[in-house]
């Protein structure tokens, strides 16, 4: 067996003893350590690297079983987590907010329910307003005689103007 | 320069969980890890124990490798390994002694796989301590520098120095007389 150590034995001796004694205490290394590579240790059999060989494979099969196994269970293990997270949130959430059925959105405005003068709010409706009180008086005047031209057709007439700005009413 | 970056493309393979790579690893240091095992047991089947224990350990702790010297950590994992066994055989203390017992009065023979001087050499190396005996193998099949030994054995690097002079003159002594 060849010696591979890099290390200069004398200059490493003589760090801790003078020359001579350095010179000896090497000398004595390299002579012993001849005796020994002169006696061999017996080699390993082939067939037991082999099973080592196939001991190993057969370990770093199992190994990378164990760990797609670790990955799976882990993702697993993950999705579960975020499931039940998402799950309580949810419920957590659902709590505060308001039932279905509890809402409804108002398409007229609250000071609209809420005022008592109509004609504030929407112009139209007033000059409706004002029409279909115009034509009442008319029509009380003429009830009570004090028109004096031809009463029934301008009765007709302001009957059939009244029910005409009616239905314009509603028609919008 | 070649070969290192050969060994850290390995060793890159290694950490990826790639099977071949593990294969060379074992074909590049199966020997001398067997050697360093058998050298400190004495025995073949141990040895086969230890070296297959090793290599499992290597698929298991390579990811732990970050950087250095490779050989370092490698006879660091197989030098942890032999303390275990070491201290596992304290526990199996009993079973031994039976089988020591038998061995003495010769029921079991002594495995002669070997030639004849490298039994010398495990005799001689079995009348030595086990620390000093360790401290060879790993400075003889590590080859890791002093320096590097000195750190692994959390000691001064002229204790180091001046053990293993110790221990090598005396094995070399043993062995010549």
């Amino acid at each position: 067996m060849e010696n591979r150590n890099r290390e200069n034995l004398r200059e490493l001796f003589e760090k801790f003893f003078d020359a001579e004694q350095a010179e000896s205490c090497v000398e004595d290394i390299q002579k012993a350590e001849q005796i020994l590579r002169e006696h061999p240790a017996p080699e390993p059999d082939d067939m037991l690297i082999a099973n080592i060989k196939a001991e190993i494979a057969m370990r770093l099969q199992a190994a990378r079983a164990h760990r797609f196994r670790r990955i799976i269970y882990g993702a697993v293990g993950t999705a579960a987590a975020i499931l039940l997270v998402a799950s309580v949130y949810l419920q957590l959430f659902q709590k505060d907010a308001p039932q279905n059925g509890d809402y409804h959105a108002s398409l007229i405005s609250t000071a609209m329910w809420e005022g008592d003068d109509v004609t504030v709010d929407d112009e139209d409706l007033a000059v409706f307003t004002a029409q279909i009180e115009q034509i009442e008086n008319e029509v009380r005047t003429l009830q009570s005689g004090e028109d004096t031209g031809n009463g029934d057709s301008t009765l007709t007439e302001l009957e059939m103007e009244l029910i005409e700005i009616n239905s314009d009413f509603w028609k919008g | 320069m070649a070969k290192s970056n050969d060994l850290a493309r390995i060793i890159t393979g290694c950490k990826g969980g790639d099977a071949n790579c593990f294969s060379q690893i074992v074909d590049m240091y199966a020997s001398r890890c067997y050697g360093y095992f058998y050298r400190l047991t004495g025995n073949n089947d141990i040895s086969d124990e230890l070296l297959s224990e090793l290599f499992v350990k290597l698929v298991e702790k390579i990811g732990s490798y970050k950087g250095g010297s490779f050989e370092s950590w490698l006879f660091k994992v197989a030098s942890n390994i032999f303390h275990d066994h070491l201290r596992s055989k304290q526990r199996r203390k009993k079973l031994i002694e039976v089988q020591i017992t038998e061995f003495e009065s010769g029921t079991i023979e002594p495995k002669q796989s070997d030639g004849e001087l490298t039994d010398k050499l495990q005799i001689q190396l079995g009348r030595m301590d086990e620390d000093t005996r360790e401290l060879i193998m790993l400075r003889f099949y590590s080859q890791l520098s002093f320096k590097e030994i000195a750190q692994k054995r959390s000691e001064p690097i002229g204790t180091t120095l001046a053990k293993t002079h110790r221990a090598l003159k005396k094995l070399r002594q043993l062995m010549e007389g």
